[in-house]
């Protein structure tokens, strides 16, 4: 176990800085020069090398790019080209909102998907276990914003019993805070708990037919007993890897609902990058939402084996 | 201890076992034998009341003074793993995967109302008991750390462990390497208290059982002692059973039945076994009852 989790951790390592050399190239490909950007159209040459040498970017790419790379070690992301400002602790105010919004979208989806899924699988045969699988077509059908604005349209507009948008920290007001995350945690985890019921409802169907199943019955277990002790552990292994890949869906997702709800999360620094040409905060903000989905993939992985022996 | 009486299993329209009755005394061990889809492994999940969705047992069955088929789920459950225990074909998938063998054969015993630590005791003797290698080692291992023939035999001690009355067997060597069955087979007839086995070898049976029940198209056609059932065979499906396992001199054509199992539902109306048979005349589309003490069979035309 020990073995893999360092070979494991060595992948991480090895891929983010892989990652880093692709946003970097990518950014470097993009046209539009930084200072000519800055200064506009009517500079003069002379001004324009002068604040490209200011910026550093007069550098050679690999110069820039070891320069970057290695700020971002240490926790520096650079100095914006268009606010003058640190990038770094912009970054980490908004992955921790950002981190909120997902991490609450996802147990969301999880308290939807697993006795949803398990029902409609042990029900499969009746038609309340039909319904639930039909209504989560429908989920799945919906996006996270559209689910947005209609919870919005509802709560917020018709009961007037949510507010609409807007961030208040949790230091400031805990209450406010959770009143605000409501319906954005409910938009996210509403359509990926549609989908992930789905996914629960096989896996819990596949385990059902098991034969380990049928000998835990033999044993004397009834066939709910049977499917709590035996069947929902095996079945969660397919399950998280769907989480897995849904956890990166939704810091996506993330990134829209932060827009409908007025939240300043990452999502919402991205766009505010991209409209404002500030490249280095784009490539900051991208850099760490690669990161991120590879850190989901690593835990994914270490945590298959720890439900799964036969990995170890 | 255990009497069948007309038990009937059938699946929507279908029915797959008829009027099945049979008896095993304390101690006993009996075969049941046939070809696939003859109905041998419904009828001991019925017993269990084990049959997958949608399949339906009625008749009657009975444990000692309990009634097992046609009763709610509640109440059998718990007989089974401590009066009637049951080990299955397949030993590869019939262990969960994710937990370790001690845990699994201690299972039953809590269930039943062992302590845990009492349990997990046992356990580790019942390993060594179905004769495993290094008990305590195995007691620690997940079932895909052990070969076939060690997850059988892990199953055997978990059918074993509360000392049921009646252990069930399906075709519990099938799936395992010729050079373990007959280790196997052996553990089984040590070990077993009352025995019902299900198998399509006879030459299985005739090293396990005293006696034998024959299944054909969900119906049985020939029930005695082993020795005499298979010296004298009276029904003509059992006779050809029995040609089609002898050894036969190089160069000769193996001798077979003629014509398949007919797929479930599919058996012809009177002798289920008229359509296959050589013997088969005009008053074989009348059923034949299954007739005779001690040596029965139920065939119009039986052999001498």
């Amino acid at each position: 176990m020990t073995l893999y989790l360092l070979k494991r951790l060595a992948v991480l390592v090895a891929s983010t800085a892989v990652a880093a050399v692709v946003v970097f190239a990518f950014m470097g490909l993009l046209p539009g020069d930084p200072a000519e950007i800055a200064l506009g159209v009517n500079a003069t040459p002379e001004a324009v090398a002068e604040l490209r040498r200011q910026f550093g970017t007069d550098r050679a790419p690999v110069v820039q790019f070891l320069d970057w790379f290695g700020g971002l070690l240490h926790g520096d992301f650079g100095t914006s080209y268009v606010t003058s400002s640190p990038i770094g602790p912009q970054i980490s105010d908004r992955l921790a909102v950002t981190t909120v919004l997902v991490v609450g979208g996802m147990i969301v989806a999880l308290l939807v998907a697993v006795p949803l899924g398990t029902f409609a699988a042990v029900h499969h045969r009746n038609p309340l276990g039909a319904l639930i699988s039909a209504a989560s077509q429908i989920g799945i059908a919906v996006p996270a914003f559209l689910a947005g604005i209609l919870l919005v349209f509802v709560f917020a507009v018709q009961a007037q019993a949510l507010p609409s948008g807007g961030y208040v920290p949790i230091a400031e007001n805990p209450a406010e805070w959770l009143r605000g995350l409501l319906l954005p945690w409910l938009s996210l985890g509403l359509v990926q708990g549609a989908v992930l019921t789905r996914y629960v409802r096989s896996a819990v169907l596949d385990v059902m037919r098991e034969d380990y199943l049928r000998t835990a019955r033999a044993k004397g277990r009834g066939s709910t007993g049977a499917l709590w002790r035996h069947g929902l552990r095996n079945a969660s292994i397919p399950v998280v890897t769907v989480l897995g890949l849904q956890l990166a869906t939704l810091l996506i997702g993330a990134v829209v609902v932060e827009r409908v709800f007025v939240i300043p999360g990452l999502g919402d620094l991205l766009l505010n990058g991209v409209a404002g040409r500030d490249l280095l905060l784009v490539q900051g903000v991208v850099m760490v939402l690669v990161a991120a989905v590879l850190l989901i993939n690593f835990v994914v992985d270490v945590a298959y084996h720890l439900l799964d022996p036969r990995l170890r | 201890m255990l009497s069948v009486d007309g038990l009937t299993v059938r699946a929507d329209s279908a029915e797959l076992v008829h009027q099945v009755s049979f008896a095993i005394a304390p101690g006993e061990r009996v075969g049941l034998i046939g070809e696939s889809g003859s109905g041998k492994s419904l009828t001991a999940l019925s017993l269990m009341g084990l049959l997958p969705e949608g399949v339906t047992a009625s008749g009657t069955a009975r444990l000692g003074e309990r009634d097992l088929v046609g009763v709610p789920e509640s109440r059998i459950k718990d007989l089974r793993g401590r009066e009637l225990s049951m080990v299955f074909q397949e030993p590869m998938t019939a262990l969960n995967p994710l937990m370790r063998i001690g845990a699994q054969v201690a299972e039953v015993m809590t269930l039943h109302g062992r302590s845990s630590p009492e349990a997990r005791a046992r356990a580790l003797d019942l390993l060594g008991r179905v004769r495993l290698p290094d008990p305590e080692q195995i007691f620690r291992a997940y079932p895909h750390q052990l070969s076939g023939g060690q997850r059988q035999r892990v199953m055997l001690a978990i059918a074993l462990a509360n000392e049921p009355r009646l252990l069930i067997c399906d075709e519990p060597t099938t799936a395992l390497d010729v050079t373990v069955q007959k280790q196997m087979l052996e553990l089984i007839a040590e070990v077993a208290p009352a025995l019902l086995f299900i198998t399509h070898d006879l030459a299985v049976v005739a090293s396990v059982c005293e006696r034998v029940l024959v299944m054909y198209g969900g119906r049985v056609v020939e029930s005695g002692p082993i020795r005499e059932v298979f010296t004298r065979p009276r029904h003509r499906y059992t006779e050809g059973l029995l040609a089609a396992s002898k050894l036969t001199p190089r160069g000769t054509r193996l001798p077979t039945i003629q014509g398949n199992v007919p797929p479930a539902g599919h058996f012809p109306d009177g002798c289920v076994f008229r359509n296959r048979c050589p013997q088969a005349t005009t008053a074989c589309e009348q059923v034949p009852a299954l007739t005779g003490d001690g040596h029965a069979h139920a065939c119009w035309h039986p052999a001498d």
